[in-house]
């Protein structure tokens, strides 16, 4: 399905490529829960692996099409969404933070000691499915459905609940409901990076789904801009490339990669593109272009 | 919005210089591969290194690296192979599992590397094999013990003592040289390196028609093990094989002192931790563990002996752990396959690494049998002496 691609990308940029499409699935569906519900989620590394190891048990034991276990995976892990959601998104803020972290840690240690995920030792032998031009149909499909659901109704009440939530309820927002269905959207996103995870890496381990990968996703998105599908794509674009393209630094290179993150976060707290929508980007543009000829013509 | 606007140009410039670097680096670093390669016409036998230099298991990378290196002096000084010099190209993959196969991919298509030594932890090296297999480069990884490694394909090996090899040694050993006839089998039951090792020693221990009078697990984390020693208590065992690792193994020594017990422990090198020591004190005193290398003045052969000094003349008079000894080997494995193959195609040495017999090393003879599993002589079987580690004897395997 790569041989496009393999014609002018040798397989180590193929690789990359892919790694990047599956974090930007995965990306933009905790942006739907932290950065336009603005529900602080620090177990979105749990999601992920429950996707990898749904999809990974139903290809290895049941033997079924890889878009079937993809699916499965995405469904699984928004039942898991949502049966963490229901008790949790009642708590706010930090609070829930504390409790989806909480989450992540039980999931792991659950793997860590089921025999059907292989415990301690991981599940090897998952076959290679996932190929990158799969992964940027789905990447495509992913951004095209964010943009359309948050200028839908529904996503315009996310925001209200983002803002304030009691304002939100008094307008008759179903809050707790809302809030569900878009925590269950968003762990769809993380089972379906999950899937193509496990099929590409080939390989699992409770151990690379720690809490550290979480803050790798919240930092892909914080750095981007909370809320900003571009801003999402661009944080996530540049934190997944950056330790990459650092290699020629060799030892240095996550002090440098840490240091990129200190300054971009002193020069736009807000993220790169902090309250950058997909709609305006281009709107934007001919504003600007009015504006310069405006100023031409006072000149 | 001059000062928002300064600071979205200043961003979008960071980015930009951030890819520009990015990939100028790698532009430089392709011509700079090149132009050796016009300058000695293909002059250099690439090997990769995979290991974390950082993260969790930077430990061990470091290790394995710091052998690999004096390996490649060593052979680089001596003219090289094939009249080629062997270069290492390394890089680190943070102890993470996704890194671990970018890293192994761009070892393979960017820099042409003929085989790549690593990873220390089963883990990455089961996530690595498969895209080494696919691309037909030798994979020999210098610390994988878990199972289910070299199944991954005939280009994947690994130079580590196995618990198959090790377990059986040492309990002919304790029957043998020790006359021990009634023993307690330990077991952590939440361990997978636990569970698998009982299983070995189970097996040695019928073979050699030892008694296991008496069987407890535990669980890695307890704290209490009362119940458990109080059970084994009036068994009359010989002694304690414990499976499990150093935490756990120096608690449960303590709680078998208390109860006035005079047994000794032994287990794998899952024990193998200052903790044991510190934790335990007097109660591991005479505790047993096997392990595929140790320094010993008195057995080693000169090659061994050779590196030790080697070893602690480059690091502050440190002594060497296994990991660096392995990485050497590693290293010694794949250049004697080269020479005997005469050539650095994997697809043909490949087949004269898994002929290897009898292949003498640092840490001791390394065999592959016919599934390419290492059988590895001696077992290094250490005692726990004055509070130190000593080691006991050496156990050859046959």
């Amino acid at each position: 399905m790569d041989s496009i691609f393999s014609m002018f990308l040798n397989d180590y940029y193929i690789q990359v490529l892919t790694m990047l499409g599956i974090y930007l699935i995965a990306a933009l569906g905790l942006n739907l829960i932290t950065g336009v519900t603005g529900q602080l989620s620090f177990g979105h590394a749990a999601f992920l692996s429950i996707g990898a190891y749904t999809s990974a048990i139903i290809s290895l034991k049941l033997q079924l099409p890889f878009v079937v276990a993809l699916l499965a995976a995405g469904l699984m892990t928004a039942i898991w969404g949502i049966l963490l959601g229901y008790p949790t998104l009642r708590l706010s803020g930090d609070y829930l933070g504390i409790a989806t972290l909480g989450f992540g840690e039980i999931v792991r240690v659950v793997f860590l000691n089921m025999k059907i995920t292989g415990g301690a030792l991981g599940l090897a032998g998952i076959p290679r499915s996932t190929s990158l031009t799969m992964v940027i149909i789905l990447v495509f499909f992913t951004i095209l459905s964010m943009f359309r659901l948050e200028n839908s109704r529904f996503g315009r009440s996310l925001i209200a609940i983002r803002e304030d939530e009691i304002a939100a309820e008094s307008m008759g927002i179903n809050i707790t409901k809302t809030k569900i269905t878009a925590f269950a959207l968003g762990t769809f996103f993380a089972g379906v990076g999950g899937g193509l995870y496990a099929h590409l890496i080939q390989y699992l381990n409770p151990q690379d789904f720690g809490f550290v990968k979480s803050f790798d996703f919240l930092a892909f998105i914080v750095l981007g801009g909370l809320g900003s599908i571009p801003g999402a794509i661009l944080g996530t674009t540049v934190l997944t490339l950056a330790p990459e393209f650092l290699r020629f630094v060799a030892d240095y290179r996550m002090m440098i990669y840490g240091l990129l993150m200190v300054f971009m976060m002193i020069v736009r707290p807000r993220g790169l593109l902090g309250g950058v929508k997909l709609s305006r980007l281009f709107a934007k543009k001919k504003v600007q272009t009015s504006d310069t000829s405006a100023s031409g013509g006072a000149n | 919005m001059k000062k928002s606007k300064i600071c979205l140009i200043l961003s979008a410039l960071m980015i930009t210089a951030l890819l520009l670097t990015g990939c100028g680096g790698s532009g430089e670093e392709k011509k700079q591969a090149e132009g050796e390669k016009a300058a000695t016409g293909g002059g250099t036998i690439k090997i990769g290194f995979l290991g974390a230099k950082t993260g969790g298991h930077a430990a061990y990378g470091v290790e394995t690296l710091k052998g690999i290196k004096m390996a490649v002096e060593d052979i680089n000084s001596a003219g090289g192979l094939l009249g080629k010099k062997i270069e290492i190209v390394e890089e680190d993959h943070g102890s993470k599992v996704s890194e671990g196969t970018t890293v192994t991919q761009k070892l393979i298509t960017r820099d042409k590397v003929v085989a790549i030594i690593g990873d220390p932890t089963t883990g990455i090296t089961k996530a690595a094999a498969p895209i080494a297999q696919q691309n037909k480069v030798v994979l020999l990884s210098a610390g994988a013990v878990g199972p289910g490694v070299v199944e991954i394909g005939d280009y994947i090996y690994r130079d580590v003592l196995l618990n198959s090899v090790g377990a059986p040694a040492v309990t002919k050993y304790l029957n043998e040289k020790l006359g021990w006839k009634k023993v307690v089998v330990v077991t952590s039951m939440n361990n997978d390196f636990s569970v698998g090792l009982t299983d070995l020693f189970k097996q040695a221990l019928i073979e050699n028609k030892m008694e296991i009078v008496g069987e407890q697990s535990i669980q890695d984390g307890d704290q209490n093990f009362a119940a458990q020693v109080t059970a084994i208590k009036d068994k009359k065992a010989d002694g304690i094989i414990f499976t499990g690792y150093y935490t756990e193994g120096a608690l449960f020594m303590k709680e078998v002192r208390k109860q006035g017990l005079k047994t000794v422990l032994v287990g794998g090198d899952g024990l193998m931790s200052d903790v044991f020591l510190k934790m335990g004190a007097e109660a591991v005193e005479g505790s047993m563990f096997f392990c595929g290398f140790a320094v010993d003045e008195t057995k080693s052969t000169d090659k061994t002996k050779k590196f030790i000094e080697a070893y602690k003349a480059g690091n502050n008079g440190v002594q060497p752990d296994y990991f660096s000894v392995q990485g050497y080997d590693a290293v010694m494995l794949i250049a004697d396959a080269i020479k005997a193959a005469n050539s650095d195609e994997p697809e043909k040495f490949r087949v004269e690494l898994a002929k290897t017999k009898n292949w003498e090393g640092v840490s001791g003879t390394i065999t592959f049998d016919e599934s390419r599993e290492p059988i590895k002589s001696p077992v290094y079987l250490l005692e726990v002496k004055e509070g130190k580690l000593a080691v006991k004897d050496t156990i050859e395997v046959k």
